[in-house]
């Protein structure tokens, strides 16, 4: 590790005028970002910590019925409390390890937005908010391409709302060794209609897959994804699996969440 | 006697608790420097010049160097002399040393290394099978080929004919302790070395040719190993050389050890391999003619490979008789690591694919794979001798029986009705169940390597100091050996001090390898022991007016007439008598020659035995599978110690399972190694064992005369996990007609492409 200089500051305000400094990094928990700093693939010259800010902490129910997470809540806390989005809680139970659960936060996950990982699917599938210190930015907007994000400079993930579905469930298929997705489908089924959205898999990162939306929205049940099937062609190839193979789990994990919601 | 009591590994306590040192563990003296090698990022090409001063400039950096900066041999080869420590003027794969940097710690050296710019022009690698083939790139003129009968002709005659193809993933070793060594200068010249190696006087002949020593000024030192698994046969040479030229250019004590990731670049791996095949067999499976050619990849050095890959023909065979066999080897210079020594030792290469044909035989015919195997087995003994393809009669076959006891406490049958219940019931997840056989030579294919030494001494308190040239890596082998020692003394283990392995007190060892650990250090062990204990005897039968053979030593006692003393002093009298109490052991595996050549003799004293059931389910919509159930019976002898046997039994098992499953290496178009890394190479954890585990070791000595008529353990049990790969074909062989020819290693994208195989119309 090299010399940066670290804040922790205890409110929002804080935070956001401690980023306004050159080369200054929000630092969530860190699972992500410290890994990153000791490959020297990153180098900011000041980390700004999140957790000590109480009002981005913890799980709630907005008024109207949404689950509200703090976006420096951890993983294993979503997991305990959002009972109210039992998909949700399950999806935070089954992230990373226990170390990665017990430290890392949403705001980070969603604010780094790994291809392949699992709270992107959720914020997506879920027709999620994602509220910074400045805006609200609906999911849909929010995601723009494997580690990109809507977010600008100096502008931090406050609090992440899920309007809660009628059903929804996440099935990952994990890489071995690492026990990221290799391919992971979240479907959520709402009175308006059923989302789709796949981790993992893309070359542009999270997305939607419409077409089983509309199948799904018309008949929630598995046997009206038949004979619907994803192209390879745009899919991740790696050393973990080809396109063509994340094309099919794709389809197939798709049928087990909806079976399973 | 303590012989063939289940004893906790000597060092277990000190595993568990931390306190076992491995060379990092080493209190350093002050000064020591750390060491980190310089890679070349080409896989194939013309070193032109390094720039290397941002890397000097580094902080900590004291020194660095490069080829034309060792004074003597650069060399850490094991065998052709081929493999410079530092690149020279050709660089042949990515992640090979080109320079050394010397530190005040280790991360500085580490991170002073990644600064060097080399400057290389890069010229066409060869990476493929198909590659090396066509560049004619191989060691030796061409390839190696036994027989035995004649198989064209019998390929000819055959009712029915069979081929196919199978390809065979490599395998990394992940001992848990990385490659390391400490070296410390001595005086005049001297060094002493303390290295993770299984091959102490290989360490201490490479040192010494690179500091341009007598073997004598280099004393090797080796407690323990975080495990070898054949890694640590000849992979240990560049650490322990770099070090020791290292602390002749700084008079100060150097040490080195890999990063994981450094680990997995630098250092060879098992040689993957192809086998293609030609079958002839009649209607009832029996294989009547084989063609087989073996293609493996040796890496860009020679090191261990012709051995490795002899050994692969050497087990084509495993337990069945082959009249009409024909066995070509192709051994491919590739611009990738030396691949090197894994645990079989190429044995389990060439017995894979011999169990994959009676695979292929028995689907075609639709047969109980079981009932071919039991078809074409060797004739058990005391039957007619049948001769293996290399002309070794095989006089002590068990597999019949000892297959047909693990088919009965497995349930085989049973089983495998209910897999086919299941999967009539059942679209989606399908089960599979294979029994499969190992049959695994024993000695060293170079006979000279068949030998070993012990040195013991007893002191006047009657405790006694043994030491011998085999290694510790976890497998038991100081445990086994002080279990002999105690027996022959006819004293409490407690009496015995086991001592690392030290080449100033048995020179010239052979590697701790090729299973023969306990089989030759016990053997030579004995000898040291009854020559001390023939001289107490005498003393005392002297004194006593009774025969030598009459004297008795047991249970901490020695009877000699009507005297009775402790062993302590019988000790002290002996010291008092001036009678020498100390004494050097010498072993040599007797019956054994062979000529690798004409590929004809007898290359091994004895084969281990062994059988594993395994029951998997797959899901055949992911590929994603899991062990369900394995059963083993094992031939371990007469087991000198059944819970280390049932150990090594049960870690070579899931050893063989995930190199054959979740354990896949990657190489990139450039020929970067990708998976360098636990985070994305998958070896089987504690988690990933079977459910239902039943482990059990068959009931019966070696016939050979081995000690206390144990059988080596050390590699077969690898192959029991082969039993895990045919289980995952036969899974997906229930999702359609045709075979599902399955390649190695099995990962859910495999199981689901053969899947698709077997389906398609």
């Amino acid at each position: 590790m090299y010399n940066f200089d670290f804040e922790k500051p205890e409110s929002v305000a804080d935070a956001i005028a401690a980023l306004q400094g050159e080369e200054a990094q929000a630092l969530g928990g860190g699972q992500t970002l410290i890994p990153t700093l000791k490959q020297r693939l990153a180098s900011p010259s000041t980390l700004v910590s999140l957790k000590g800010i109480a009002e981005m902490q913890g799980v709630c129910m907005g008024d109207d019925g949404s689950v509200c997470i703090g976006g420096a809540t951890n993983h294993a806390t979503v997991a305990a409390e959002a009972g109210a989005y039992p998909a949700l809680a399950d999806t935070a139970a089954h992230i990373g390890d226990p170390a990665v659960r017990n430290r890392g936060t949403i705001g980070g996950s969603l604010a780094n937005n790994d291809p392949s990982a699992c709270y992107p699917a959720a914020a997506l599938g879920s027709g999620a908010t994602i509220v910074t210190n400045a805006r609200q930015i609906a999911a849909d907007d929010y995601f723009q391409g494997m580690f990109t994000t809507a977010l600008d400079e100096g502008e931090i993930i406050t609090e992440v709302r899920f309007p809660v579905p009628e059903k929804a469930n996440y099935q990952k298929f994990v890489q071995p060794a690492s026990r990221f997705a290799l391919v992971g489908v979240y479907v959520a089924k709402y009175a308006d209609g059923v989302r789709v959205a796949i981790t993992g898999a893309s070359n542009d990162g999270v997305f939607r897959w419409a077409e089983a939306e509309a199948a799904l929205s018309a008949n929630f049940s598995a046997s009206a994804l038949d004979g619907l099937s994803l192209s390879g062609d745009d899919m991740i190839s790696d050393l973990h699996g080809t396109g063509e193979y994340r094309a099919h789990l794709c389809a197939v994990m798709t049928k087990r969440a909806v079976a399973a919601a | 006697m303590s012989v063939a009591k289940p004893l906790p590994h000597d060092a277990a306590h000190l595993h568990v608790t931390g306190a076992a040192r491995y060379v990092d563990d080493i209190p350093t003296p002050a000064g020591t420097l750390h060491l980190a090698f310089g890679m070349s990022t080409a896989a194939c090409g013309t070193l032109n010049n390094m720039d290397l001063d941002a890397v000097r400039a580094a902080p900590g950096v004291v020194a660095v160097l490069t080829a034309p900066d060792l004074p003597f041999d650069n060399d850490v080869s094991p065998s052709a002399h081929d493999e410079p420590l530092l690149a020279t003027d050709a660089v042949h794969y990515v992640g090979q040393p080109v320079f050394l940097v010397i530190a005040e710690t280790h991360l500085q050296a580490r991170f002073a290394a990644r600064l060097g710019k080399i400057d290389i022009t890069e010229t066409k690698p060869v990476f493929t099978i198909e590659d090396a083939l066509a560049a004619n790139a191989r060691f030796e003129d061409g390839p190696r080929i036994y027989a035995q009968g004649d198989a064209a002709s019998a390929l000819d005659a055959a009712e029915n004919t069979l081929s196919g193809s199978l390809d065979i993933g490599g395998q990394e070793h992940f001992y848990l302790e990385g490659q390391a060594a400490l070296v410390q200068p001595g005086e005049n010249g001297d060094m002493h070395v303390i290295s993770s190696t299984q091959h102490p006087t290989e360490i201490q002949h490479k040192v010494a040719e690179a500091i341009g020593q007598p073997m004598h000024a280099v004393r090797v030192e080796t407690r323990r190993m975080g495990g070898g698994f054949g890694g640590k046969e000849s992979q240990g040479n560049a650490l322990a050389v770099a070090c020791a030229v290292a602390v002749r250019l700084t008079g100060q004590p150097c040490k080195m050890r890999y990063d994981r990731d450094d680990d997995m670049i630098i250092t060879g791996k098992r040689h993957d391999f192809r086998i293609d095949y030609d079958i002839g067999f009649d209607e009832e499976g029996h294989i009547t003619a084989l063609d087989v050619r073996q293609y493996t990849r040796c890496g860009w050095a020679l090191d261990l490979s012709l051995p490795v890959a002899d050994r692969a023909m050497l087990h084509a065979d495993n337990g069945y008789w082959l009249p009409n066999i024909r066995i070509e080897s192709h051994r491919l210079r590739t611009n990738t690591q030396s691949a090197t020594a894994f645990r079989g030792f190429g044995g389990p290469q060439g017995m894979l694919g011999m169990e994959r044909i009676v695979d292929h035989v028995a689907a075609e015919l639709g047969l109980d794979p079981l009932v071919v195997r039991q078809r074409n087995f060797y004739a058990s003994s005391g039957q007619e001798i049948q001769t293996t393809p290399y002309g070794q009669p095989v006089e002590d076959f068990i597999l019949d029986d000892l297959v047909a006891q693990l088919a009965k406490t497995s349930d085989y049958d049973a089983r495998r009705a209910a897999v086919a219940e299941w999967n009539a019931a059942n679209p989606v997840l399908k089960k599979g169940i294979a029994l499969t056989p190992v049959k695994f030579g024993i000695s060293f294919t170079l006979t000279h390597l068949n030998q070993a030494g012990a040195l013991v001494h007893v002191y006047s308190d009657g405790s006694i100091h043994l030491n011998h040239g085999g290694t510790e890596m976890g497998q038991g082998l100081f445990q086994k050996i002080a279990q002999v020692a105690a027996s022959r003394f006819g004293v409490a283990l407690d009496a015995i001090k086991i001592t690392a392995t030290d080449t100033a007190k048995v020179p010239n060892t052979s590697a701790t390898a090729a299973s023969s650990g306990s089989d030759l250090n016990g053997m030579a062990v004995k000898a040291a022991c009854d020559t001390l204990r023939d001289r107490m005897a005498e003393h005392l039968a002297q004194l006593h007016q009774c025969h030598p053979d009459a004297v008795v030593f047991a249970e901490g006692r020695v009877q000699a007439g009507e005297a009775d003393y402790s062993f302590a002093e019988v000790a002290a009298m002996a010291h008092q008598a001036r009678i020498s109490l100390s004494a050097t052991g010498f072993y040599k595996t007797p019956d054994i020659q062979w000529d690798r050549i004409k590929g004809h003799g007898r290359p091994f004293f004895y084969f281990a035995y062994g059988a594993a059931v395994t029951e998997v389910v797959v899901d055949t919509l992911t590929g994603e599978n899991r062990i369900l159930r394995a059963d083993v019976l094992h031939d371990a002898g007469a087991s000198l110690n059944p819970a280390l046997d049932i150990g090594q039994v049960e870690g070579g098992y899931v050893q063989g399972a995930g190199w054959l499953t979740t354990e896949e290496l990657v190489w990139d178009d450039a020929g970067r190694l990708r998976t360098h890394a636990p985070s994305t190479y998958k070896i089987p954890a504690c988690g990933d064992r079977p459910d239902i585990f039943n482990v059990s070791l068959w009931d019966g000595e070696n016939r050979a005369d081995t000690i206390y008529k144990s059988k080596a353990v050390g590699e077969p049990p690898l192959m029991l996990g082969i039993s895990a790969l045919l289980a995952l074909s036969d899974a997906v062989s229930a999702c359609g007609p045709n075979y599902p020819d399955l390649h190695a290693p099995a990962t859910a994208e495999s199981v689901l492409a053969s899947v698709h195989k077997a389906q398609d119309a």
